[in-house]
């Protein structure tokens, strides 16, 4: 076969479209890590075609009707169907109004056309530090549904991500569904987004940002979670921490910072350098927290 | 690998084609169907050369495989109108220059196709957010932005 052929089409594989749950479960369980389950496909068929990952099955989950549901329950909060694209959860009213920091990370996801195929539940799976929507989950402190034939069991986003595209599902699990419970009363949300250009890019440095009362140290609630800083994505779970004490804001952002530094390793590669994401590490943590803590407009 | 049947219904026609299960929707198109508007560039969703209309949004085909798009309804360049009767929208690429090499030309044409339906009035911001899934390297994206703001005046002007 020639290089050209080789690089520019996709390997052999079978395609598997199951119409329900049970049907996919059951192909999972029986194929597990041989099959690999395909949402919108646009991560997976970049890897399947750069030969980074060589499934023997495919399993479309698009025909499952389970899985394309995206509901909110009031007090209970949002539950994220594994077939929904981001263009639906971008278009959501709901979303976009109680879940802002989740919408403003989905929006600055790869590109329009690529958000009407790609996935939230496929973001995750996919398991790269550059995850956009990971942090945005992070500070919500979402939960993962994971299903098999086995069962189903929920695990907090904090403890699904194992190492750079790894995580701790097993071969014959899916991901079902994502849970966000509703985020505190009245508080704000912002992603901030370093890229190389202004246009379609993997993050240099990503922050999600979520707090509320900024101005009662007891009932305050501040999370911060980053992309592109660690071999996954990262909450810097001290932060939270350090703004429950009475002390002047200026100086918890400083406290803030130096917890995040400490958090963070970021490596050297085709979109920055590490002592330049160290800077837009502190520059941006100390820029989120003003902007969200109303120090700044 | 197993044989599979689709059936696409292209700029308004029926096709049934026997595809293999690693084709995707962009070799169906290009090669078989022989829509020569449909490029393929990178084959890895970055240029957005390939893209289509695919139950009326705006997709990449390098990215889907042919099998899950059975039963929907592709709309590629040549869908839109011809040489003799161009679309407004093309009328509006001829009329700015938004073109010039030609490549990502298709893609760009059916985003500015698929903003007049959709979003007729989007502002310039509006705009750039949606056409930023795709790479131009000769008109600096300025004289594409042109022709789709003069197809939506076009378009007004109309009603």
């Amino acid at each position: 076969m020639s290089v050209l052929v080789f690089r520019t089409t996709l390997p052999r594989f079978e395609y598997l479209r199951p119409k329900s749950l049970g049907e996919a479960l059951e192909l999972k369980a029986k194929y597990g890590g041989d099959a690999m389950i395909l949402a919108g496909g646009t991560d997976l068929l970049v890897d399947i075609r750069m030969r980074a990952k060589k499934p023997k099955y495919v399993i479309d989950i698009k025909g499952v009707k389970e899985l394309s549901e995206l509901k909110y329950v009031e007090g209970r909060g949002l539950e994220i169907g594994s077939a929904v694209t981001l263009s639906e959860i971008e278009r959501s009213k709901v979303v976009k109004e109680k879940f802002h920091v989740l919408w403003d990370a989905v929006r600055q996801l790869a590109d329009f056309p690529l958000r009407t195929r790609a996935t939230l539940a496929g973001n995750i799976a996919n398991a790269s530090p550059a995850s956009d929507s990971a942090p945005a989950l992070l500070v919500l402190g979402a939960e993962v549904e994971l299903s098999s034939t086995r069962g189903t069991r929920k695990l907090p986003i904090k403890k699904f991500f194992k190492w750079v595209k790894q995580t701790y599902m097993e071969p014959d699990e899916m991901i079902t569904r994502i849970f966000v419970p509703e985020p505190p009363r009245d508080s704000k949300g912002m992603y901030l987004k370093f890229t190389r250009i202004s246009v379609e890019d993997l993050s240099v440095v990503g922050i999600a940002g979520l707090a509320a009362n900024p101005k009662e140290p007891e009932k305050r609630i501040v999370r911060l979670a980053y992309a592109s800083v660690a071999p996954t994505p990262v909450l810097v779970e001290e932060v939270e921490e350090i703004f429950k004490h009475d002390k002047p804001v200026k100086e918890l952002i400083r406290e803030a910072v130096e917890a995040v530094k400490k958090k963070t390793s970021p490596i050297t590669d085709v979109r920055g350098t590490a002592e330049y994401r160290r800077h837009l590490i502190e520059f941006g943590t100390a820029y989120l927290l003003n902007r969200l803590l109303e120090v700044i407009e | 690998m197993k044989k599979i049947s689709i059936t696409l219904t292209v700029n308004g026609q029926k096709k049934t084609v026997e595809v293999t299960p690693n084709e995707r929707l962009i070799d169906v198109l290009r090669y078989r169907l022989d829509l020569r508007s449909v490029k393929a560039g990178c084959l890895k969703g970055e240029c957005g050369s390939c893209l289509v209309l695919m139950n009326g949004k705006p997709v990449k085909s390098c990215l889907i495989l042919a099998a899950e798009a059975d039963g929907s309804e592709i709309t590629t360049v040549e869908g839109l109108g011809s040489l003799n009767k161009p679309a407004l929208i093309q009328k509006a690429f001829i009329e700015a220059f938004g073109y010039q090499c030609g490549f990502c030309t298709s893609g760009f044409i059916l985003l500015g196709h698929w903003i007049l339906e959709n979003m007729p009035d989007a502002s310039e911001e509006e705009i750039k957010e949606i056409l930023n899934g795709i790479l131009c390297r000769c008109t600096g994206y300025k004289q594409i932005i042109e022709a789709i703001k003069l197809a939506q005046k076009w378009k007004r002007e109309r009603k």
